[in-house]
């Protein structure tokens, strides 16, 4: 049922950067180091990246981290948890300009980046080793249903990146020690209806505001997710995705659906919650 | 010093403090905190007098006497030190002694003469001065001038070391103004390296896609440095230098940014030679940027103007993206940073500066995006206008 990268097709690339004349020096780079690499497309901004990777299912993704609509980081985050099983996950090159932080936490999640400006020889490396992990996945691709290899290997640095930041995160709430939040106020019409944290089943992002599912309905609340996060207890609320907050008390299950993504049931609640592959390490058996 | 920000020259802003050269003003109020001493000073004399002499009924008289000696003392006293010229410093009051004993007699002598002028008595004669009570008498009035010019001595000493105290304290406020500022200006006038970096990445790539604009590029970039790099050494600027390095920036912001970044600028020549504080525009135009358009998927336009209001100069800066941080919106869709660095340092500056003289403020766009609006006093270089009006 996979489509595994044919070696005889031409590999294709997809590159994601807001600045035209960057976009079109690293095409014209790769064009010259890599002949037989076709760019697909070059996406403007962050949200068309991941509409464009979704649709083209390019071999190799370059990812600005700078970009509007959604970061670089944010556009991975969301391909991986859009992308469709059956296609082998593109593998991912992030580009960035002078940031000596963002340098230091990628070599550390060993993640594959270059710099801006590009140097020739950076490149060739960042392309050697691209083509080794393409065919390498080719040649898996036959024996084992080795599509996600590509994601599972972005989710697992990615993993490691926020990791940290995460931490730190965490250890900032503490000494800040921020009011835990017992009760959401949610704004139903003209009531303000009083909901026990305990009575949430899961909290959603929707655009600007954060759907409440609760045991007697639903509300919305117009607070970000972060700041929602930080004040919910953590051995009791986890979240799922970058739209997602479950409570784990109503969590019934977890299983893979026929593309292999995780999903959670709910207790009490007929529709399955999405967990995104980098949050998936939360739900394997013990 | 002719550095065209008022508040930055040091001295100019600093009262006149010299006291060598006290202005008429001033001088005439000291002579009449001094005739006033010699009147209670003369009031006191009449009546130890009268009463030592042990005839209280002729209090009016004897304060006939004192008074008229007194201000024949102050004369004779007041015309020496406008002779002498300048204030008692150190040991220069020595110089008053002989002046004291030549104006005891003359007081005394004057005095009586006037005094019995107006009681409408005769004047003793001079030759009953060399009696020992008029000579006690004379030795009387020595005193008290003497004392007198010791009080008025003391206190002009006093008075001299309070104003070096507040001159002391000006200059020490001065020079900590002078010290903010210079850290200000150097806070705003950072150069982020991913901004750096990002240009000569582009510059990289238009060397071999397209060599004319990489050269047009590398112009703007050099005009900007210029700018920037120099704010450090300088204090101020005009708005039609300020303006050139704003457009080398939108230069090469709209090389790098593509279509997604339209600007203009505008400039009334009038207004040309009007003086700022350096590198107070540039991070505003900078937020309008990294906070405004470069995060917005559209991109848009900034827009800046210059122009007079009520005397006043009034300098717009707009643009059409993502707008202020709205308290309702969750923190996902704000525009991020807000106001940022760049506008409480400008305000901080202003505050310094100008102190309720000037002002910035920023304040949604209409009908998107931000705009942040600076008020200052105006203030025309004369040099250029000059200039500009023979040119």
């Amino acid at each position: 049922m996979n489509t595994h990268p044919n070696p005889a097709r031409a590999m294709r690339a997809l590159i994601a950067e807001d600045e035209p004349i960057l976009a079109a020096t690293l095409a014209h780079m790769l064009r010259k180091l890599w002949p037989e690499l076709e760019i697909a497309a070059t996406a403007p901004n962050g949200i068309a990246a991941v509409e464009q990777a979704l649709t083209l299912r390019p071999d190799v993704l370059f990812l600005d981290i700078k970009m509007p609509g959604r970061s670089g980081m944010e556009a991975a985050e969301e391909l991986a948890e859009r992308w469709d099983g059956a296609h082998p996950f593109p593998q991912v090159v992030f580009v960035t300009a002078y940031d000596d932080y963002a340098v230091q936490a990628f070599e550390h999640a060993a993640l594959d980046y270059v710099l801006k400006p590009v140097g020739e020889a950076r490149l060739a490396r960042t392309i050697g080793r691209l083509r080794a992990q393409l065919e390498r996945a080719g040649d898996e691709a036959g024996v084992d249903d080795g599509g996600d290899a590509g994601m599972a290997r972005l989710v697992e640095q990615m993993r490691a990146l926020l990791a940290p930041a995460a931490a730190s995160n965490a250890v900032a709430t503490a000494a800040a020690a921020p009011a835990r939040l017992d009760t959401i106020r949610a704004a139903v019409g003209n009531t303000v209806r009083m909901i026990p944290v305990q009575e949430v089943l899961y909290f959603q992002a929707l655009d600007k505001y954060v759907n409440v599912a609760g045991i007697e309905g639903d509300a919305l609340i117009r607070l970000s997710l972060k700041d929602l996060l930080a004040q919910l207890d953590p051995a009791q609320f986890c979240q799922i995705s970058r739209s997602s907050i479950v409570n784990l008390r109503h969590v019934a299950s977890a299983s893979r659906d026929d593309f292999g993504k995780l999903q959670l049931a709910l207790r009490g609640r007929s529709e399955p919650l999405k967990v995104s592959p980098l949050f998936a390490h939360l739900f394997r058996q013990m | 010093m002719s550095t065209a920000c008022p508040a930055l020259s040091l001295p100019a802003d600093l009262p006149v403090l010299t006291d060598a050269h006290a202005t008429p003003r001033t001088r005439l109020r000291r002579l009449v905190g001094d005739f006033g001493m010699g009147v209670i000073v003369s009031s006191w004399a009449a009546l130890l007098i009268a009463l030592i002499e042990g005839r209280p009924q002729d209090l009016y008289q004897e304060m006939v006497y004192s008074m008229s000696t007194g201000v024949v003392a102050f004369l004779v006293i007041a015309g020496a030190r406008l002779v002498l010229d300048g204030p008692i410093v150190g040991r220069r009051w020595l110089a008053l002694a002989p002046v004291l004993l030549a104006a005891a007699p003359i007081a005394n002598i004057g005095g009586m003469t006037l005094g019995a002028r107006i009681l409408g008595v005769a004047a003793p004669s001079l030759s009953s001065y060399l009696r020992v009570q008029r000579l006690s008498m004379m030795l009387f009035t020595l005193l008290a001038i003497a004392c007198v010019t010791l009080l008025v001595v003391n206190r002009e000493r006093i008075e001299r070391i309070k104003r070096k105290h507040a001159e002391a304290q000006a200059r020490a406020e001065a020079i900590e103004r002078q010290a903010l500022q210079a850290r200000l200006r150097l806070l705003q006038a950072q150069i982020e390296p991913h901004m750096l970096f990002n240009t000569l990445a582009n510059l990289q790539g238009l060397i071999a896609l397209d060599p004319q604009q990489a050269g047009v590029m590398l112009e703007q970039l050099i005009a900007f440095l210029r700018a920037t790099l120099s704010v450090s050494r300088l204090e101020s600027t005009t708005l039609a230098e300020e303006f050139a390095a704003i457009e080398a920036y939108l230069g090469l912001m709209a090389v790098r940014m593509g279509a997604r970044l339209s600007y203009r600028c505008t400039l009334p020549p009038a207004l040309r030679a009007a003086r700022l504080p350096t590198m107070l525009l540039q991070p505003l135009v900078e937020n309008a940027i990294i906070h405004g358009l470069e995060p917005h998927v559209d991109g848009g336009e900034v827009v800046i103007e210059a122009a007079l209001d009520a005397g006043r100069l009034a300098i717009t800066i707009a643009d059409t993206g993502l707008g202020l941080p709205d308290a309702a919106d969750p923190p996902a869709v704000r525009r991020k940073g807000g106001g940022g660095v760049g506008l409480s340092t400008t305000r901080e500056r202003l505050r310094a500066l100008y102190g309720d003289r000037a002002g910035v403020e920023l304040v949604a766009g209409r009908p998107q995006g931000a705009l942040a609006r600076l008020v200052l006093p105006l203030d025309l270089d004369p040099n250029l206008d000059a200039n500009l009006e023979t040119a």
